[in-house]
């Protein structure tokens, strides 16, 4: 069995996750979808360590503001903060059976979302958007599938 | 050592927020990535493309449908010139009363694009059209759909270009209403992505629900004359020196499949 290298396997899931974030779903589909990058970077951010992970947080989160044309540094900026809160709790992560891994989620989940609203509250106003509250639930049910699929493709 | 490892991802992210918001020093950066990405989207639209053409391959009439796409070309040109009546009513009544104005309408010059794609975020809606800088595409082009005005493109690469809808908070167009003529400014609503408001409209102004709002070139920035909004929502709230008006864009995106592209004079 062969395991990827930390960056190689970064460059792959960046791709996948950039092209899920611009899958044209209506807008309903769209506001309840899972965080994709956040998801794909919780992954590579537990099962592989590396240092400056919250540096590739914050291209990440560029990457995805330019393809999406959101405010630059919106999404990096939650992303930064999420990867922070996984980083914190990787070790209990790291051991933790799959529904408890999908609480750790869950958590993140929403502070990516608390920042990445608070920011455009900041700068635009506030949003009547509920849908985007239901985010979180969807990322932390999808996260099994993700885990499962990028267990597979890493030791491929 | 930690702390900075922590914390400067965190203040470049909000470094990058303040200058994106006020200054437009990180186009360029937002350009040269764009087009670095702009392949994913091409992508993610390829089985609609696939669908397309398999669609239009089935009829196996290839006169007709370059006629149908002329004829369709031709149309909507033709409505966005229609578009101008409304201004030239308003023309007119303004030509009455000042007998030696010297202001005429000037006939602008259009390119036409397909819409490729909507590029969604979860807060933000953008349309993303089949021509770019390589077809001498430039940001700041105004869009117009056939009933009205679509947006403004904001980010170009070679193949693409981005339009930012007229709905969106951070799109400001000088606009002037069809019936008697008052200038105010539309911004979108963060909280309401369908609808528009009218910025410094004074309480003893008349405004009216129904009343169309057209775009206004003052500024220079926008052309005159092209429908934008119409008002659904008019109210005056106390100690505040503006009325709250609310606008319906007049161009509807969800059926949107060609846009009008006007050249910058």
């Amino acid at each position: 069995m062969n395991t990827q290298r930390p960056y190689i396997f970064l460059l792959k899931i960046t791709l996948f996750s950039l092209i899920l974030s611009a899958l044209p779903f209506n807008e309903v589909m769209l506001d309840i979808s899972p965080f994709w990058m956040l998801l794909l970077f919780t992954y590579w951010l537990v099962y592989f360590p590396v240092k400056g992970s919250l540096f590739v947080a914050l291209i990440l989160g560029v990457l995805l503001d330019i393809l999406q044309g959101d405010l630059l540094g919106q999404n990096a900026l939650a992303l930064i903060l999420a990867g922070l809160f996984i980083n914190n709790v990787k070790q209990s992560f790291h051991v933790s059976n799959l529904s408890t891994q999908q609480v750790y989620v869950f958590f993140s989940s929403c502070i990516y979302l608390v920042f990445f609203l608070l920011t455009h509250v900041l700068v635009h106003g506030t949003s009547n958007n509920y849908y985007l509250l239901l985010a979180p639930f969807t990322s932390a049910l999808f996260w099994p599938i993700v885990r499962f699929s990028l267990a597979k493709c890493r030791h491929q | 050592m930690n702390f900075f490892k922590t914390f400067i991802p965190v203040i470049i992210a909000i470094f990058l927020i303040l200058f994106d918001y006020k200054l437009s020093y990180l186009n360029s950066l937002r350009q040269g990535v764009a087009t670095l990405i702009s392949p994913v989207y091409m992508l993610v639209s390829l089985p609609e493309k696939l669908y397309t053409w398999i669609n239009e391959q089935g009829t196996g009439k290839d006169q007709l449908l370059s006629d149908n796409q002329n004829l369709n070309s031709q149309l909507l040109k033709l409505k966005a010139q229609l578009q101008q009546t409304e201004q030239l009513a308003l023309e007119n009544t303004k030509l009455k009363s000042l007998l030696n104005s010297s202001h005429t309408l000037q006939q602008a010059k259009f390119s036409l694009a397909r819409v490729e794609h909507v590029r969604r975020s979860r807060l933000k809606k953008q349309l993303i059209i089949n021509k770019g800088s390589d077809d001498q595409l430039r940001i700041g082009q105004v869009v117009l759909g056939a009933q009205g005005v679509v947006g403004q493109i904001t980010e170009l690469t070679p193949m693409s270009a981005s339009i930012l809808m007229a709905s969106d908070p951070t799109q400001y167009i000088p606009v002037k209403s069809a019936r008697n003529g008052i200038q105010a400014i539309s911004q979108g609503l963060a909280e309401n992505k369908y609808h528009m408001r009218l910025n410094f409209v004074e309480p003893e102004l008349d405004i009216k629900i129904n009343d169309l709002f057209l775009s206004s070139s003052l500024g220079g920035k926008f052309p005159d004359g092209y429908p934008v909004g119409r008002v659904i929502h008019v109210e005056k709230h106390k100690n505040e020196s503006f009325l709250h008006v609310i606008l319906a864009p007049i161009q509807q995106t969800s059926d949107l499949e060609f846009v009008i592209i006007l050249e910058k004079s």
